[in-house]
């Protein structure tokens, strides 16, 4: 809504700007007219013709540089005290200003080499001991070319007054279409880049009406021409106002919904048409390329509106409200400048294009501003829903971790329970129902059944420091069984030397590898117990490791009794240990000699649950802000 | 009452195991037994009015946790021997005991021998310690301090550690399984000096944790110090 604000604010401006130019002095109405030698004074017969002013008159482009004077009559009751002025308003062709035959000022006019087109006013200050109570004489000799000349109104009064009515009119003549080309200058600017970075047909009709405009203010301000050029600067005021007329009409037409490239040449052609008859007809063709070929660019505007508004209404589209406007605006002032040219109008004024023109551009600006604003709005509510969805992403993430966490500790949960199961079933479980089967069949005595359970209760004890040992640390199941194991080797007059210093103060190894391993020392220790008879028994535990290999545990169990007789070397016991060691990935070995001992031997790699252990912790150390990052980077 | 014989209290629940105790006493002639009592209100009517030398009890008591009892007993009669009776795989209810100030503790199934030389052991001056519970008694040690890093690898212990580096080193070697006798060895100490170790160990495990009890009480307003 702020550029129809600003565009509504800006014609108030310029319709009060025009209230106060009509503002009025003390203005003569009439001149006296006669013909004279280029320079020089009215010779003392010459005709002189009355006319009321403004007055227009024209010549031949052929026509030779002419002498001209013009006489205006000023009649005061009395002469008057303070500084006075001539105020002339509009004297296209400029001259010598004189006073009761007393020059006061000269205003540059045509000569051999220049041609001149006075559109600014000019004020002349006049000594009041110059003016004299009744008839004074205020003559202006100039020369003239060929085209259209005008002296409109000539003001006469107290400087400060008449000062006030021409600052208005410079203001309105030639800051004006200065404020007003510049703009155009800066649109031109603005618009043409933009349309450089993107090929757009809205962008392009501003650019190109932008140029014509300062085309067309170029032409107003420039009031002194080299004679050659003359022509040139005529042709560059057709094409301004052609070609701006033209690209009026395809955005009228664009309006409507019409695009064709057919429009665009036909009007495109139409415009040439004035630059290429003034030049073909050397500026003979001006008179009715003005009073026909100018109008009927308005016409064309017009029509093209009133077409486009048509058509926008019977679509029941947006009527573009500020672009019609600002057009038919532009149309009115046209149309009014187009009088005041041909001299129609009653009272002489201001061109109404000066201001009407650049509200019309920056009228026109106004879509392609908010178009853009709207991509920019678009595309920054585009990227706050990108980052939404890479946000929700991520949440999605982090739960789908959490999950896979959650996942992965119940998996490990399961297979902790399921290994419990596994070894009540193959231990405990077992040795109970063959006990029972035994004690039931009457095959044991008291002791034995003592003895039974006695084994039985050992077995949940392993299997309880096992499990106990949360952090499966080996080391204190180990010497736990040692401790139990103690008495009943006192009791049978065995020594039990445990030799562990060869072992770090923790021992962590793979939970499943706990029981087993204690199952072997176990029954290595009882076998020695029950059946070797030796006198002691040594136990030695290390964990060894060479270079970068894997640390290996090496468990010895070693006695000194009878060693295994024959068969019982591949007994029962000795098989069960064999695959327990073997289903850990462990290997046992067996010496007997008889007679000097037994020797078992463990040996086990550890550090691949060692070190398993601790890649499982980094692999779980998920990075997810890496992950957000490289999804962040697919979006974008 | 002779001196030369060990007094001894029993608190139990179980029937079982209240007349295999009492009956383990009562076999074994340089022991002598002076009450039992079958749950915490008993007990502490016999703490009350019987002098004894050694208290056997069990935790898990009908009308209430035991570990008030030994507190008390601790406090009152530092001189007395307190055994808790438990069951394996229960160590940590062991480290609690001993913070209590339990300085001995056995096995529901032990032996009659096991029995009567853990109550030597401890008349003599020294404790009984599993691998299990010295393992337990470090941990507990190492929660106190923070679990500071030096700690869990078993270095060097920090400053504020209560125990003595030779106490540590006896614990880590307790540990790893091995017995009185090879540490006494491998030490050059005697065995007995190294239960000797272990039951000032518990002692300071006992006076650090009611330190600490103290403070927090302290803390929470309950005493003014």
């Amino acid at each position: 809504m702020l550029p129809l604000r600003a565009f509504l604010a800006s014609l108030a401006a310029a319709a009060l700007l025009v209230v106060s130019t009509a503002a009025s002095a003390v203005a003569l109405r009439s001149v006296a007219w006669a013909p004279t030698a280029v320079g020089a004074e009215a010779a003392a017969d010459a005709q002189w013709h009355s006319f009321d002013l403004p007055l227009r008159w024209t010549a031949s482009p052929d026509d030779p540089l002419k002498g001209l004077a013009l006489r205006l009559r000023l009649a005061i009751d009395a002469p008057p005290t303070q500084a006075w002025a001539v105020l002339l308003p509009h004297a296209s062709t400029g001259g010598r200003i004189s006073v009761n035959g007393r020059m006061v000022g000269e205003v540059r006019s045509a000569d051999a080499a220049t041609e001149v087109r006075w559109r600014r006013p000019h004020l002349l200050a006049i000594d009041p001991a110059l003016l004299a109570a009744g008839e004074n004489t205020i003559l202006i000799q100039t020369a003239y070319r060929g085209g259209l000349h005008l002296l409109d109104r000539v003001e006469v009064g107290p400087l400060a007054e008449v000062g006030r009515a021409y600052e208005r009119q410079f203001f309105a003549s030639s800051v004006l279409p200065w404020i007003g080309g510049t703009l155009a200058a800066c649109f031109a600017l603005i618009f043409g880049l933009l349309w450089l970075r993107r090929h757009d047909a809205t962008i392009a009709l501003v650019a190109l009406a932008s140029v014509f405009w300062v085309l067309r203010s170029a032409f107003f301000l420039i009031e002194t021409v080299p004679l050659g050029a003359a022509i040139g600067l005529d042709a560059l005021f057709y094409v301004a106002n052609g070609g701006f007329a033209a690209v009026m009409t395809l955005v009228l037409l664009r309006l409507a919904g019409r695009t064709g490239k057919r429009e665009a040449w036909l009007a495109g052609l139409y415009a040439a048409l004035g630059p290429v008859l003034l030049l073909a007809t050397a500026g003979h063709a001006v008179p009715y390329l003005d009073l026909f070929w100018l109008p009927s660019l308005i016409g064309m505007v017009a029509v093209s509106l009133f077409y486009a508004l048509l058509s926008r209404v019977r679509k029941h589209e947006s009527l573009q409200i500020v672009v019609v406007t600002a057009m038919a605006i532009a149309v009115a002032a046209a149309a009014y400048d187009f009088c005041l040219m041909q001299g129609w109008l009653p009272e002489a004024g201001m061109l109404a294009l000066h201001w009407a023109g650049p509200l019309l551009l920056v009228a026109l600006a106004t879509p392609v501003v908010d178009r853009f604003v709207g991509v920019l709005r678009v595309a920054e509510g585009a990227r706050s829903d990108l980052e939404s969805r890479v946000r929700e992403r991520e949440q999605m993430l982090k739960r789908n971790y959490e999950r896979l966490r959650e996942g992965e500790r119940m998996q490990a949960t399961a297979a902790e329970r399921q290994r419990i199961m596994q070894d009540m079933h193959d231990g405990l479980g077992t040795q109970l129902v063959s006990s029972l089967m035994l004690v039931e069949r009457g095959a044991l005595n008291q002791a034995q059944v003592a003895q039974v359970l006695r084994e039985s209760i050992d077995d949940m004890r392993l299997a309880i420091d096992a499990l106990a040992q949360g952090n499966s640390d080996l080391l204190a199941a180990l010497g736990n069984l040692r401790y139990r194991m103690e008495p009943r080797f006192r009791a049978a007059g065995i020594e039990l030397i445990w030799d562990a210093r060869g072992m770090p103060e923790e021992l962590n190894i793979n939970p499943d590898a706990v029981l087993p391993i204690l199952r072997i020392v176990q029954e290595s220790l009882t076998n020695a117990l029950k059946h070797s008879e030796a006198r002691a028994v040594s136990v030695s535990l290390q964990v060894t490791q060479t270079g970068d290999e894997t640390p290996v545990l090496t468990i010895r169990v070693t006695d000194n009794g009878k060693g295994i007789v024959g068969e019982r070397v591949g007994g029962r016991g000795l098989l069960n240990m064999r695959s327990r060691a073997g289903k850990i990935g462990g290997a046992l070995t067996l010496e007997s000699v008889p007679g000097t001992g037994t020797r078992v031997k463990f040996v086990y790699k550890l550090a691949e649950y060692h070190t398993g252990l601790t890649r499982t912790q980094t692999q779980l150390g998920l990075n997810t802000e890496a992950i957000i990052e490289r999804f962040r980077e697919g979006a974008s | 009452m002779s001196s030369d014989k060990t007094t001894v209290l029993i608190v139990e629940d179980e029937p079982e195991f209240r007349l295999r105790f009492k009956q383990i006493v009562e076999s074994e002639p340089t022991l002598e037994l002076v009450g039992v009592a079958a749950n915490k209100r008993e007990a502490q009517e016999l703490i009350d009015h019987t002098r004894f030398d050694v208290m056997l009890i069990d935790l898990g008591l009908p009308d209430g946790n035991g570990t008030d009892l030994i507190r008390q007993v601790s406090a009152k009669r530092p001189d007395v021997d307190i055994m808790v009776v438990t069951v394996f795989g229960d160590e940590q209810h062991v480290v609690s005991a001993i913070e209590a100030g339990a300085t001995g503790y056995i096995l529901k199934d032990s032996t009659a021998a096991d029995v009567v030389s853990c109550i030597r052991l401890l008349r003599a001056g020294g404790s009984p310690v599993s691998p299990v519970v010295a393992r337990s008694v470090l941990r507990a040690i190492r929660n106190r301090m923070g679990g500071s890093a030096a700690g869990r690898t078993g270095g060097p212990m920090p400053e504020n550690n209560p125990l003595s580096a030779r106490e540590t080193e006896i614990l880590q070697l307790l540990a790893k399984g091995m017995s009185f006798n090879e540490i006494g060895e491998i030490l050059g100490i005697s065995p007995h000096t190294v239960t000797a170790h272990i039951k000032k160990i518990y002692r300071k495990l006992a006076v650090h944790s009611r330190g600490e009890a103290v403070y927090e009480a302290t803390q929470m307003g309950l005493l003014r110090s």
